[in-house]
């Protein structure tokens, strides 16, 4: 049984291993994205809502232990999860490349939002350098990653998380 | 209204509470809800930090292993050269100490009064996100920090507090893209702004034509607009970039300090920054 209980403790500590343990496995100055990876997963396998909801919670975690203003990460992996559900009824489902397509520009979004609010609260966001030196090897990035943690996820979903989440 | 109308109401929901959390914490009434909900997750986060770092030690010494006998050769030699250095340089210690005696040279020279004042702040977290270029410290207002206040190591500029709370504070590294620093070269006194880039370089922009900027000189805080103290490093310019038809040229300044592997940072409490009215971070 999934319950909010478990999932808020869950990618609050995915959001404590992204701020601490990531920036340390960083290729090229770039490091993955655990909760977009996370987030868009969840998306894939059970659709926008809860893709959302999980976008919605890792978001205000990676929020607090950000120094982005508070909103930043939410919006963008809100958006995150529910794009990547919309590729669950998709006529592509059961292709391979349908999740590598899905993240690589679900994370584009992620990162497209994430400056957005930046510059909606006063930043200097730096739009051309930041889509070429970042946005687009980080996506690269994640694309790559993402068929051994679908497949975590699944297996989890298909063991234990068979059910909807529960409020 | 059925489940499947309920489930595509969530997302839009969602939005609405995020926004009105960017909202109240736009206004301030989000502060000490964040605060509490941060101070909680430190220990977490310092202990994660800590496995880390001694894993990355260990790895480190593996790899250390493997050409330990060519580096001892290389730094046999270098250490040879590192004490003729120690030698000139003491010398010339001697003598500035003096000139500085006689032309009253601390008066002038707030940055010498800094040194007893730093605090020593572990760094215990990074920045979640690739866009952005920040470092979380172990210690807050409780340990006396303040908004604003600079951030050093023995290696030159880290950055300013842009956020703190009772035992705990945020610092944006001024390789953050958002930041800014009114700095002057060491030969030349050539002026100019340090910007931070996305890759996480430095850019010196608005140098005069007229200036003299060369590959290899040194760049320090200028002390102008009043953010930062005078004379602190920033790095070394590496790459001038000069058209004859734009009125300022620029160069590339390669940091000093070592961003990637902080692990304790000073802070210097004495320095009273002028505030900041605008909207921009530094």
């Amino acid at each position: 049984m999934v319950t909010i209980y478990l999932v808020v403790p869950v990618l609050v500590v995915i959001a404590l291993v992204q701020a601490t343990v990531m920036p340390h496995v960083a290729v090229w100055g770039i490091f993955p994205d655990l909760p977009v990876l996370l987030v868009s997963s969840w998306g894939l396998l059970r659709g926008p809502g809860e893709g959302a909801v999980w976008g919605f919670i890792a978001g205000a975690a990676l929020d607090l232990l950000s120094g982005a203003p508070f909103g930043a990460a939410t919006l963008a992996l809100i958006a995150v999860g529910a794009t990547a559900g919309l590729a669950k009824g998709s006529a592509l489902q059961a292709h391979v490349a349908l999740p590598l397509l899905t993240v690589f520009l679900a994370s584009i979004l992620y990162d497209l939002v994430f400056l957005f609010v930046l510059r909606v609260a006063g930043d200097t966001v730096v739009w051309v350098d930041s889509f070429v030196r970042i946005i687009l090897p980080s996506a690269v990035l994640n694309a790559v990653l993402i068929p051994p943690v679908l497949g975590l996820m699944r297996w989890l979903d298909n063991r234990y998380l068979r059910e909807e989440m529960e409020w | 209204m059925n489940r499947e109308r309920l489930q595509n109401l969530i997302p839009v929901l969602l939005i609405l509470v995020a926004l009105a959390g960017f909202v109240l914490q736009r206004t301030g009434m989000l502060t000490s809800v964040e605060g509490l909900l941060v101070q909680a997750s430190t220990p977490l986060q310092k202990a994660m930090s800590q496995a880390v770092t001694r894993f990355g030690e260990m790895s480190q010494t593996v790899r250390d292993l493997r050409d330990l006998r060519q580096r001892n050769e290389e730094l046999e030699a270098e250490n040879a050269n590192l004490l003729l250095e120690i030698v000139r340089l003491k010398e010339i210690e001697h003598e500035v100490v003096l000139l500085r005696d006689l032309l009253n040279f601390a008066q002038a020279q707030p940055s010498l009064e800094i040194e007893g004042a730093r605090v020593v702040g572990r760094v215990i977290g990074r920045d979640p996100s690739n866009l952005q270029r920040y470092i979380t410290l172990d210690i807050g207002q409780e340990d006396g920090i303040a908004h604003n206040m600079p951030v050093v190591t023995e290696r030159g500029l880290v950055g300013r507090i842009s956020q703190v709370g009772p035992g705990w504070s945020r610092v944006l590294l001024i390789i953050d893209a958002s930041s800014s620093v009114n700095a002057l070269t060491q030969s030349t006194r050539a002026s100019g702004s340090i910007q931070g880039q996305p890759d996480g370089t430095l850019v010196m922009h608005s140098i005069l034509q007229g200036d003299v900027v060369s590959v290899g000189d040194t760049v320090f805080t200028s002390g102008l607009g009043g953010n930062f103290p005078r004379q602190i490093l920033i790095g070394q310019i590496v790459e001038v970039e000069r058209k004859d038809y734009e009125l300022y040229q620029s160069a590339i300044v390669e940091p000093t300090v070592d961003f990637e592997h902080l692990e304790a940072v000073l802070i210097i409490t004495d320095f009273e920054p002028i505030e900041d009215t605008t909207e921009e971070k530094q």
